[in-house]
């Protein structure tokens, strides 16, 4: 394996003389840079610490092991400096380097294949022109001998990834199209919001796959809820103005984005212009529910249910009203709306609400950080609230699930300690 | 002596017992000279009971009634309550946060010598203390349903603790006093720290029922200038340990210690001199001298 890269890269050494770049115009490789932010590719070709672009961050596959992300930066040695165009057309579309390798479908190229061939120039010249190149070499790869041959990739490039430039809409708008062209493509939302089928690939990569395109989906002990129109776990009551608000901020009046949103808001979305924010919002609005039977699983509608009534009485029957009360209401509220921008709301918060818990039991254990974003001087935490027993999570987040309008089945405490096991695990892997 | 004043316990008649809050508090300041055979009492790890475990009847009525007292206090008690505030707008997490000016133990301290009043005050004096004063309100008789239930609670809480009633965590803390303060950048830090929740002019913020979100800071529904909380020292203790809170990724409510001690005396010295109300009973203060060099009058 590391002979056949080490020949394939001499060769692709050689066969590369003649690229050189000449200067791009500066337009273009400003257009590169914000096309970048759109891509996030910041978020995994930088490692905490470490220069920018210049790899080195791990990321786990499951039942793979652990990888690198490699240096993007313009180094000739190290980095991309010597791919061609091509070279890096084929990489961010294919997953095919010039020396031969594929790249593992961490790298969202089955995603970054719909990116139009004007976009790949833009970000060609700004990964060339751009950015500093940084001398720092690639790490090795730590996947098991019996999977490290990089060969089925290329199948797996065949069966699943679509490598067609995006194809404009004509039943839909301008801005609905960059919309789709934007979340379908370099903004690579599936590869988080999208289910998984059997070999990992996502099981639909745009809005005509289907209605599993970013109907939700666990990633790395967070649950990326669904960005389609279910009122209850999706986005269906939420407004234009309210996504926008939350790509560019991390927050609305009444919510805000946690866990690994926060890092797709504060590199990426946050400095996206308007037109593209509103854009991107108005096509994810017009994702229909994924079906009938998941909005029915759950609802979140305010509505006064007596809640605050017997919290403020001190009325606390139902389980778990007594520990919201304690560790909870200082900042959520016994009217369960927070404070706006400040604290969210869990009163009507579709977050709640989903059937997968993990999302939920991880902020209570760990706590959370918004993203912190240009737009607010102040980013408000969570505390992590792990003292609290299994049981004790397990009601409170049954309680708030189903008060002020909330309804939502029960949390049980197994799932509790399932999610504690699994993020220990998690953060000893680390 | 000037930091036994400053300090939580006005423990001046149990010399022992100053020590050991000094030591508790400021690891760093030598210890007054004392050599007197009194065993030191060992302060115990704050462990606060949780609410669940309030037990049933009528004894656990009026534990649970003071508790809903002190969180919401304003809104119970009208009538009384001069600010928008409650007690836990000051001792958080319903008296249980160390540092926070807990209620964990408290019950076992009095009655208490006390500097401000010259004398030995209960309890119910000291809860009265900060009704007139950081409530800007009026007493409770001694003997009312809620001043028994108030006090039902702090014994409640107070249960699993030695009868010295020392905790860690007790009081608010310390603050290097060499400091000079700087109310010109105390007004940066308030700005950037401190305005999104209490407001560009101290006023606070309040719910569409008109239910307080977060307490005032200054003007006529805020603390009035006889609170502990309108001296310097205080105010800038209590606010290096406690604010802002849902800042952090720990404590109770992730709440401190992001300010250095030179930006809590600055943002302290901007707020605590800004206007408020009177306190009426000013003039009884300090009868037998001692006035803290930090007092509003
Ligand atoms: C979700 C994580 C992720 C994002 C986002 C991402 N990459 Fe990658 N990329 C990777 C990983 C991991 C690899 C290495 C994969 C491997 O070794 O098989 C990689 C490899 C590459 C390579 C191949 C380099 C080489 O020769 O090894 C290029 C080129 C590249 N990425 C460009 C980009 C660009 C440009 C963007 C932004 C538009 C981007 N990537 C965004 C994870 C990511
Ligand atoms: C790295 C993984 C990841 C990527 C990539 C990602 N998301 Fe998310 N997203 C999440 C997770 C996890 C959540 C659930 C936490 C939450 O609700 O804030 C989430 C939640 C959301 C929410 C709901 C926020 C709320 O408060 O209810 C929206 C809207 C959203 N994402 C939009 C997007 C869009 C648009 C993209 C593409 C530009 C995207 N996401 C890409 C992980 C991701
Ligand atoms: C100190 C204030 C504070 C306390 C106490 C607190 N929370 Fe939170 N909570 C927050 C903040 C701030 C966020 C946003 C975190 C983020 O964006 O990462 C949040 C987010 C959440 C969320 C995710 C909702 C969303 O849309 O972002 C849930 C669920 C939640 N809290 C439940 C609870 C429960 C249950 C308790 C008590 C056991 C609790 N919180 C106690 C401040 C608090
Ligand atoms: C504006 C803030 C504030 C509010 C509101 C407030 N207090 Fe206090 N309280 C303080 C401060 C400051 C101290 C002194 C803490 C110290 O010096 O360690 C204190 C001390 C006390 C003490 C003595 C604590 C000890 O450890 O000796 C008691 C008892 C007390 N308060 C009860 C109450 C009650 C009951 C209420 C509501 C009726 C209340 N407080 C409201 C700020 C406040
Ligand atoms: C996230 C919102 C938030 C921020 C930011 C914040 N506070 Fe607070 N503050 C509160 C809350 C809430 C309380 C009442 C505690 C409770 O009810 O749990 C409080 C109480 C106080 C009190 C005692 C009560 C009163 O009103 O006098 C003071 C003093 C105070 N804060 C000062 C500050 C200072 C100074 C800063 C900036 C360094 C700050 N706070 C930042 C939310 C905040």
């Amino acid at each position: 394996m590391k002979t056949a890269r080490w020949l394939a890269a001499a060769l692709a050494a050689l066969c590369s003389s003649a690229v050189h770049a000449a200067p791009a115009d500066p337009s273009l490789v400003e257009r590169g840079a914000y096309l970048a932010r759109v891509g996030d590719c910041v978020a995994c070709h930088t490692a905490p610490g470490q220069p920018t672009f210049a790899g080195g961050l791990a990321l786990d596959v499951p039942y793979l092991g652990r990888i690198y992300s490699t240096n993007i930066t313009p180094d000739r040695e190290h980095g991309i400096g010597k791919y061609s165009f091509e070279d890096f057309d084929a990489a961010m579309r294919h997953g095919e380097t010039p020396d031969g390798r594929r790249l593992y479908p961490a790298m969202p190229f089955p995603s970054y294949a719909k990116i139009t061939p004007e976009d790949m120039r833009a970000l060609y010249a700004y990964f060339m022109q751009g950015v500093q190149p940084v001398a720092q070499a690639n790490r090795e790869d730590e996947v098991p001998w019996y999977l490290s041959a990089r060969w089925p990739l290329g199948i797996w490039g065949y069966l699943f990834a679509d490598a067609e430039p995006y194809q404009s809409d004509p039943q839909h708008d301008a801005a609905w199209n960059r919309g789709a062209y934007l979340v379908e493509g370099l903004g690579h939302c599936g590869a988080c919001h999208t289910p998984r089928g059997f070999a990992l690939q996502e099981k639909a990569l745009g809005s005509t796959d289907g209605a599993d395109f970013l109907a939700g989906s666990h990633v790395g002990g967070w649950f990326a809820k669904s960005l389609r129109g279910e009122p209850s776990q999706g986005l269906g009551n939420w407004s234009i103005e309210e996504i926008v608000q939350l790509l560019k901020t991390g927050r609305t009046r009444s919510s805000a984005a946690f866990g690994a949103m926060t890092e797709v808001i504060a590199h990426s979305t946050q400095h996206l212009s308007d037109n593209d924010l509103y854009a991107m919002a108005q096509y994810l609005k017009s994702l229909p529910a994924a079906d009938g039977s998941v909005a029915a699983a759950g609802t979140a509608t305010l509505r006064d249910d007596g809640t605050l009534a017997a919290l403020q009485a001190g009325q606390y029957p139902r389980a778990g009203a007594a520990v919201y009360v304690e560790f909870c209401a200082s900042c959520h509220r016994f009217d369960g709306l927070g404070a706006p921008r400040i604290f969210p709301a869990l009163a009507g918060n579709p977050s709640l609400l989903g059937d997968d818990t993990r999302s939920l039991i991880r902020v209570v254990l760990e706590g959370g950080r918004m993203a912190t974003t240009q737009h607010d001087p102040m980013a408000f935490a969570m505390p992590s609230l792990k003292e609290l027993n299994d049981q004790e999570i397990a009601d409170v987040l049954s309680f708030v699930r189903n008060s002020w309008g909330n309804a939502a089945r029960p949390v049980q405490p197994a799932e509790v300690a399932e999610q504690r096991r699994a993020l220990s695990a998690l953060a000893t892997a680390q | 002596m000037t930091l036994l004043t400053a300090l939580p316990i006005r423990a001046l008649r149990k010399p022992a017992l100053a020590l050991a809050t000094v030591t508790l508090l400021l690891a760093v300041t030598p210890a007054p000279a004392d050599d007197s055979a009194a065993p030191k009492p060992t302060p115990v790890p704050m462990v606060a009971p949780r609410d669940a475990t309030i037990p049933g009847g009528p004894e656990g009525e009026l534990i649970q009634y003071g508790r809903r007292l002190l969180t919401d206090t304003k809104r119970l008690l009208p009538d009384k309550v001069g600010s928008s505030m409650n007690c836990t707008s000051c001792h958080l997490g319903e008296g249980k946060v160390a540092y926070g000016s807990p209620f964990v133990g408290i019950s076992h301290r009095f009655p208490q010598y006390n500097p401000r009043a010259g004398r030995d005050v209960t309890l119910q004096e000291r809860v009265n203390g900060c009704m007139q004063r950081s409530m800007n309100g009026t007493p409770l008789a001694s003997d009312s349903h809620e001043m028994k239930a108030i006090i039902a609670y702090m014994e409640w809480l107070s249960k699993d603790v030695p009868s010295h009633g020392q905790v860690e965590g007790m009081g608010i803390g310390d603050v290097n006093k060499k400091l000079t303060p700087d109310p010109v950048n105390g007004q940066r830090v308030y700005v950037a720290q401190c305005a999104s929740c209490h407001g560009a002019n101290g006023e606070g913020m309040k719910d569409a029922a008109g239910e307080t979100i977060f307490p005032p800071l200054w003007g006529e529904h805020a603390f009035n200038i006889g609170a502990g909380m309108a001296r310097l020292f205080k105010a800038a203790t209590f606010v290096k340990q406690n604010m802002p809170i849902g800042i952090r990724l720990d404590g109770r409510l992730g709440q401190g210690q992001v300010l250095s001690d030179q930006e809590a005396l600055d943002v302290a010295a901007y707020f605590t001199q800004q206007p408020r109300p009177d306190f009426a009973g000013k003039d009884r203060d300090w009868p037998k001298g001692g006035k803290p060099k930090d007092a509003r009058y």
